[in-house]
């Protein structure tokens, strides 16, 4: 009979072996992500976005006007959205305090599910993780494929997009998104 | 030991299944078909039947949901512009197969999922399947845009087949072939 303690030891070292097989295989085997990000000239605005986030609070996108948003939909069984997911976090903690809020939407999948995936990567997100259970709010967004990602300027404009997995702390998307952060207010008034 | 066995089998049941339609990217793994043509790439990898079968079953269907779809012959496809002049589009149901002298359209996703419905699966595992197909409709700017999907070939296991895509740039039209890709019943043949 197993005591909770060796329960506990065991069920770590499988996460952590698990976790280290999942980097191998996905850092070697795929094809590199780019950092591309697609202007949106002229700059469109922004769908409603309001969702439930792992603690079952609701995230309304209109009450972060004036912050930079990065909107990321996803799914933990997307082979590249996984893959983007530590690019995010790095990108959150880069511009978290100059006013640039990320977002990841979850499609149609539970808490727990999410919740197993995030704790198995890392660095694991720190960032909101909002749930779109019925994916109604992908389809508002006219997200066709995963991953898909958006940037909204403070204005509550859409101004750059990506389809398909990036490298999120490439610096030269680190550089648009801070950007778009007031360095150059007459763009963002576009 | 006994309970050792049995949560090996259930942890690694749950944390592997996500891993099942991931891409082996390889110039020389021979069950890869890539080509790149004006600066678009295309590239299939066949899933088994047994892989299709565990992704699926880990996103909410019955082993009984998802065989008539896992039989058909699924690769997981990629597209990407990497260089294209311009944003291409595409549209899925004009990419033709030919297997020996029959030529077919890809299988849209609203028969399939006209069938699972009939079949009772669960909305979840429906917004699962409809996602993890690659797009049917979708345009993807250069430098970059991507998408991995599921794409069902349904020809008969153990044939080989050709398969031509499309796409166009402001109208003006563009194919791709990949030539005598092979569906094997298993990953030894």
């Amino acid at each position: 009979m197993l005591n909770k303690q060796q329960i506990k030891l065991y069920l770590g070292s499988i996460v952590l072996l698990f976790a280290i097989f999942t980097f191998h295989v996905e850092a070697s085997d795929q094809p590199p992500l780019t950092h591309s990000l697609t202007t949106i000239a002229p700059p469109i605005v922004a769908a409603s976005l309001r969702l439930e986030n792992m603690d079952e609070e609701l995230i309304d996108i209109k009450s972060l006007k004036g912050k930079t948003i990065v909107i990321n939909f996803w799914a933990t069984w997307c082979p590249p959205c996984r893959r983007e997911m530590t690019s995010l976090e790095k990108l959150h903690l880069e511009t978290k305090d100059n006013n640039v809020v990320v977002l990841a939407v979850n499609i149609g999948e539970d808490i727990e599910t999410v919740f197993s995936f995030i704790n198995s990567i890392e660095p694991s997100p720190t960032f909101p993780i909002l749930f779109d259970k019925d994916s109604l709010a992908m389809e508002q967004w006219k997200v066709i494929g995963l991953p898909t990602t958006y940037i909204v300027n403070p204005k509550g404009k859409i101004v750059y997009k990506a389809i398909g997995g990036r490298e999120f702390d490439h610096p030269d998307i680190l550089k648009r998104v801070s950007h778009l952060n007031g360095l150059n207010k007459d763009e963002n008034k576009k | 030991m006994n309970q050792i066995k049995l949560l090996t089998l259930i942890i690694f049941t749950l944390l592997l299944t996500p891993c099942i339609a991931e891409e082996k990217k390889s110039s020389t793994d021979p069950t890869i078909w890539e080509k790149t043509e004006k600066g678009v790439t295309f590239s299939l990898k066949q899933l088994y039947p047994d892989q299709v079968k565990a992704f699926y079953i880990g996103r909410g269907f019955t082993k009984d949901q998802i065989k008539s779809y896992a039989e058909t012959c699924v690769y997981t496809a990629v597209l990407r512009n990497d260089k294209a002049s311009g944003r291409i589009h595409f549209l899925r149901k004009n990419w033709t197969v030919k297997n020996k002298d029959k030529e077919q359209n890809i299988q849209e996703n609203s028969e399939w999922l006209n069938l699972f419905k009939k079949k009772k699966v669960s909305p979840p595992a429906l917004i699962a399947f409809r996602l993890s197909q690659l797009p049917e409709e979708q345009e993807y700017d250069p430098n970059g845009d991507w998408n991995q999907g599921m794409l069902s070939i349904n020809t008969p296991i153990g044939t080989t087949f050709d398969i031509t895509i499309d796409w166009d740039i402001k109208g003006n039209p563009y194919e791709l072939k990949l030539k005598e890709v092979r569906c094997a019943k298993q990953a030894t043949d």
